[in-house]
């Protein structure tokens, strides 16, 4: 009977939304085909959540228990890995792709001898394989790849499958894992403009992006004003990154983040097929740009042709008059 | 100083190009400069590459994929009012012949096409490490000694050479740095060139333009086409793309005060150009300003000492009805530049003297004396009436004598002259006619 | 330090690009150096400029795939070395990374970087996969990068932060091009990297592929979206009425 194995990714001591999501999708691929839905987690006191982990399916929980998981670096986190699968010998190990994610998914894959899909926007089990529709060209296309091996990883981009809870009994296997940092031979010295306890712009809800087209304070005070009051988190294009406008961990598109958010509005940004890359996902987009061809209308729910520096204002008064918001 | 080459080429357009390939096969060291991140990336045609010089540059090239997209066996001219057009059909197997005599091709296909058969040709040659296609280049200055030029400045970078072809293309700023032509061009001798590209499934496309095989066809509109506005459309087959657009002169456009893109749209649902383009998805829009083809605006030369001017740099563009011709005549311009230089270079002489060759050449060529002898075409077909009266006229009689009802069938003079007589004078239409005829 | 880029010939992602019969299809000419690449080949240039270091390129692809290289050589790279393989030979970032990691045994770079991903299959896995080949210490998604004594400190970009980490070398690095701006060769580049050594070897054999693209579709179509006219006002107004329903 073989095991699908999900890495669930510990925020703020609880599971993220995308591991969540990620597992309910793999506690249903287990139930096809009479599996066992697992999830494995690297923390210190990795089992506590077990508990949450078994109302989305989880019947196994093996958790790494170890101090150098406290913050992420790519040594220990491949090899805890490399232990929970010597221990849970799965056929199939699924991740929620995250930047940590995809710093050990290629040395993992090798380490374990497995095939490995990134980023992929769904996946399926079929004839002794795994089958997936990966984004690919700045997510222009769609590619369909087929997998196989005793052992495939998979790493899923947020917002691929909805978070579904279905209780179940759960057993909490602690896997047998030493490491003396000590001999690690890379160091992490610190960590800068953490955002860490802030809402993350992957498990967002709504979020509002930033471009270009906000020139100055005034139009960044407009956006976070707008964001707060929509209790969004805050992206941005490349360009308002490079410019030093907006923190590099707000980037969506390609190179930065891929957001699913109910809702998207795009601000001063022209649309860019590495941007749209990140949130073509969206299930709302509404962009807000003076350039009636901007590529981002393409994509747009609702377009607004106009100057952010007027249209802003009056939408957050309106949204604080109405308070009540989507989703 | 930098190893000076015997020529210098700015422009990685058809011209240049042209004129690099005939350097390459004759073993001279030269430098082609482009501005675009590759060749073809900034260019739009229709476009139809006329006549068959291509095949000069590289033989058999039929035999090649992706040198162009389809040849032409089968041509329409269509004349249209709001609602109706009349179109004349001209379909023949000797089309069918190669080399072909018609070319459809994609700017951004075939121009990187040819610069890498360029590429191929400077590899076999003795040059192979010191003739260059460098890209993504601009070309700020020609750089001049004692009124000769003598290389060119690319931002710090300066090189020399003993002759610089310009192959600039419409928007030719160096021309104009060097004195060759008047910093001012009159709009009157200029077009705003506007196109889509337009994709369909490639067995539609065929089985819709009857198309067989690689043959393509070619449909030029007059009359509502333009919006009353001078000009007319096109609209030619690609592989599995139809190119359409329009060329529009471009003081009465301002004149107007239309937009070329809207004048697009409306040609676009044209009730006979829309059934041709259903269930089509546009990949891609251009505009561009093309010459009229009026060589009032061309340049005072078109050689200086160590300096030749190719190509539409050189506002070698005719467009008198039966067809817009710029690239053939910037491939031909392009080959007799480069082949002057040649000459220049074995007699060790680039004198404005000794590059007249160049000149005198292009005066015996097709190109010159298409343009001087089609320069009243060129009138003719930018007089209103020809984009307004006549193809309502046209349209009249054929609404009329194409149409079988059960009142009295009068005769086509008749209906002809009726036509007539509501959109122009009488003597109007001779005067057109005659002047047509003669420039025709 | 001696440096080793691994770069990658990839379609430019700009072009038009068509799927025909579950295949891709677009102009043979639209092909570019990889982005993250390129980015990679700047922060090299610049780590060394100045100082005995050197930049190496490898590529492993088809005859025409030289030209890239070129490119990187034309930006400053010293040398090249292309390893051929027959033009449409599809290889998945595990059978690079093998053909890569066999490469450099018998090489000694303090140094070797790749791109975070290649811009084509966004996979982002050879990186970490050499250098677990390789059995080399290694840091993804880097902004940024700098020497200090033997060591190399690099800005990588986490999910929460900027995560600042030493590595001794010999180290593997895979870069972000939000590292640099890469320069666009000038012309005396250009005409240097046609003399700078390029080794180009054909594949003797080729490792097979665990993952393999069965075919391409187009994207979930999205529903068609629509302007909203009018004043600010107005527009917002509507929009607002749309959001609540929605
Ligand atoms: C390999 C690679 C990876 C990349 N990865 C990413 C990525 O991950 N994320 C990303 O975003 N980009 C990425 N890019 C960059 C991308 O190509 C674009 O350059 C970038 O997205 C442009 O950002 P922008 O839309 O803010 O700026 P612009 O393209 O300059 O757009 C600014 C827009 O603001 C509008 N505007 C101006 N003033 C106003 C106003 N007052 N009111 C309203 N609108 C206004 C303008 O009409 C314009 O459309 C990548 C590029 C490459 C090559
Ligand atoms: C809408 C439209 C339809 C047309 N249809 C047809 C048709 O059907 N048939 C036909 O024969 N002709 C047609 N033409 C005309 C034809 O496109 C031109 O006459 C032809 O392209 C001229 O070729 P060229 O090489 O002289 O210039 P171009 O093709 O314009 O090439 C000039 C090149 O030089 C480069 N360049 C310019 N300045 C610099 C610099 N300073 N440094 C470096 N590089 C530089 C440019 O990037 C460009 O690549 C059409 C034109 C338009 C606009
Ligand atoms: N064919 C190749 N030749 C050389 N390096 C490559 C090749 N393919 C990928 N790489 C390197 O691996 C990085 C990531 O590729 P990938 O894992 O395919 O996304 C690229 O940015 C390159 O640095």
């Amino acid at each position: 009977m073989s095991t699908i194995l999900t890495y669930v990714a510990i925020q703020n001591g609880s599971p993220s939304r995308a591991s969540l999501e990620v597992l309910s999708h793999a506690r249903q691929l287990a139930q096809a085909g009479s599996g066992v839905c697992a999830a494995v987690v690297l923390a210190p006191g990795a089992s506590g959540v077990a508990n949450e982990l078994a109302r989305y399916g989880a019947q196994k929980v093996f958790a790494v228990n170890h101090p150098a998981f406290s913050r992420h670096l790519n040594t220990p986190v491949v090899a805890g890995l490399e232990a929970a699968i010597a221990q849970a010998r799965p056929s199939l190990l699924v991740f929620p792709s995250s930047e940590g994610v995809k710093d050990v998914l290629g040395a993992l894959a090798v380490r374990t001898g497995a095939a490995v899909l990134p980023d992929v926007a769904s996946f399926v089990v079929k004839d002794g394989g795994v089958e997936a529709l990966r984004p690919v060209m700045a997510a222009k296309f769609m590619a369909r790849t087929r997998a196989e091996g005793d052992l495939v990883l998979v790493s899923v981009r947020s917002g691929s499958y909805e978070a579904s809870e279905a209780p179940t009994e759960t057993t909490v296997e602690e896997v047998a894992f030493s490491m003396d940092e000590s001999t690690l031979r890379q160091t992490l010295r610190e960590i800068v403009g953490s955002t860490a306890g802030a809402v993350d712009l992957v498990d967002a809800q709504v979020v509002v992006a930033a471009g270009r087209g906000v020139k100055d304070e005034v139009g960044k005070q407009l956006v976070e004003e707008l964001a707060s009051v929509l209790g969004a988190a805050i992206g941005s294009s490349r360009a308002v990154v490079e410019s030093g406008m907006f923190a590099a961990t707000a980037q969506i598109g390609q190179t930065g983040k891929v957001v699913s958010p109910d809702l998207y509005i795009g601000v001063g940004i022209s649309g860019a097929i590495q941007h749209v890359a990140g949130m073509s996902n969206s299930r709302t987009i509404v962009a807000i740009n003076t350039n009636p061809d901007a590529p981002i209308f393409d994509v747009a729910t609702y377009g607004i042709v106009g100057d952010l520096y007027k249209v802003l204002p009056i939408l957050i008064e309106e949204i604080k008059k109405k308070a009540v918001v989507v989703a | 100083m930098d190893d000076k080459f015997d020529c210098i080429i700015v422009g990685g357009g058809v011209a240049g190009l042209s004129a690099a390939m005939t350097l390459a096969r004759a073993d001279a060291k030269f430098l082609l400069i482009e501005r675009g991140a590759w060749s073809g990336a900034k260019n739009v045609s229709g476009g139809v590459l006329w006549g068959t010089d291509l095949n000069r540059l590289v033989p058999n090239y039929w035999e090649e994929d992706g040198a162009f997209e389809r040849f032409v066996n089968h041509r329409r001219l269509t004349f249209m009012d709001d609602g109706a057009a009349f179109t004349l059909d001209f379909k023949s197997d000797h089309f069918n012949r190669t080399p072909h005599t018609g070319l459809m091709v994609l700017r951004s296909r075939f121009d990187a096409w040819l610069a890498g058969k360029v590429q191929e040709a400077i590899e076999q040659s003795t040059h192979a490490d010191e003739s260059f296609i460098a890209t993504d280049i601009l070309v700020e200055e020609v750089l001049m000694e004692g009124g000769k030029a003598v290389g060119i400045r690319a931002g710090e970078e300066t090189f020399h050479a003993d002759c610089v072809i310009l192959a600039e293309g419409v928007n030719n700023l160096l021309t104009r740095q060097v004195g060759l032509q008047t910093d001012y061009v009159p709009a009157d001798g200029l077009a705003v060139g506007v196109k889509e590209v337009i994709q369909f499934d490639q067995n539609v496309l065929e089985d819709r333009f009857q198309l067989s095989g690689n043959s393509g066809l070619t449909n030029e509109f007059v009359g509502y086409a333009s919006g009353g506005v001078e000009g007319g459309g096109f609209l030619y087959t690609n592989r599995d793309t139809l190119s359409v657009g329009l060329v529009l002169g471009m003081v009465d456009l301002r004149a107007k005060g239309l937009k070329p893109y809207d004048l697009l749209n409306q040609f676009k649902q044209h009730p006979a150009i829309a059934d041709q383009l259903r269930g089509g998805e546009v990949l891609e829009y251009n505009a561009k300003v093309v010459s009229t083809g009026d060589m009032s605006i061309m340049p005072k030369e078109i050689f200086a000492d160590g300096l030749m001017v190719t190509g539409e740099a050189a506002n070698l563009v005719l467009n008198a009805g039966r067809a817009i011709q710029g690239m053939d005549y910037a491939m031909r311009s392009g080959i007799l530049a480069a082949e002057a230089a040649i000459e220049a270079k074995k007699a060790g002489d680039f004198s404005s003297a000794m590059l007249k060759n160049y000149r005198t050449a292009l005066e015996n060529s097709y190109v010159m004396q298409d343009l001087r002898g089609f320069q009243q075409a060129v009138k003719v077909l930018h007089s209103p009436e020809m984009f307004t009266a006549v193809p309502r006229m046209v349209c009249d009689f054929g609404r009329e004598f194409f149409t079988v009802d059960n009142k009295p069938t009068r005769k086509a003079y008749k209906i002809l002259s009726d036509a007539r007589k509501q959109h122009m004078s009488f003597w109007d239409l001779v005067k057109l006619s005659g002047r047509a005829s003669r420039a025709m | 330090m001696k440096f080793c880029v691994c770069i990658k010939q990839v379609p430019d992602v700009t072009a038009p690009i068509q799927i025909r019969d579950g295949a891709l299809s677009m102009d043979a000419g639209r092909v570019v150096l990889n982005a993250y690449d390129a980015s990679a080949v700047e922060e090299a240039l610049i780590l060394t400029d100045g100082t005995d270091g050197e930049v190496d390129v490898v590529l492993i692809g088809p005859e025409k795939a030289t030209e890239t290289i070129r490119k990187a050589l034309a930006m400053g790279a010293g040398r090249g070395t292309h390893l051929v393989i027959p033009e449409g030979t599809e290889l998945d970032s595990g059978a690079v990374s093998h053909i890569l990691s066999r490469n450099f045994e018998g090489h000694t770079y303090d140094v070797i970087l790749t791109g975070k991903q290649a811009q084509d299959t966004d996979a982002g896995l050879v990186g970490g996969m050499l250098a677990e080949r390789l059995g080399l210490p290694y840091a993804t998604n880097a902004v940024g990068l700098a020497i200090e004594g033997d060591q190399l400190v690099v800005t990588r970009q986490g999910d929460t932060g900027q995560e600042i980490i030493a590595l001794p070398t010999p180290c593997l690095v895979t870069c972000s091009n939000d590292m640099n701006n890469p320069r666009i060769p000038n012309l005396k580049g250009v005409m240097g990297a046609k003399k700078k050594p390029v080794d180009s070897t054909p594949l003797a054999e080729i490792p097979r592929s665990t993952i393999r693209v069965l075919s391409y579709e187009p994207l979930p179509s999205r529903a068609p979206g629509r302007f909203i006219e009018g004043e600010p006002a107005e527009q917002v107004a509507e929009l607002v009425g749309l959001l609540e329903l929605s």
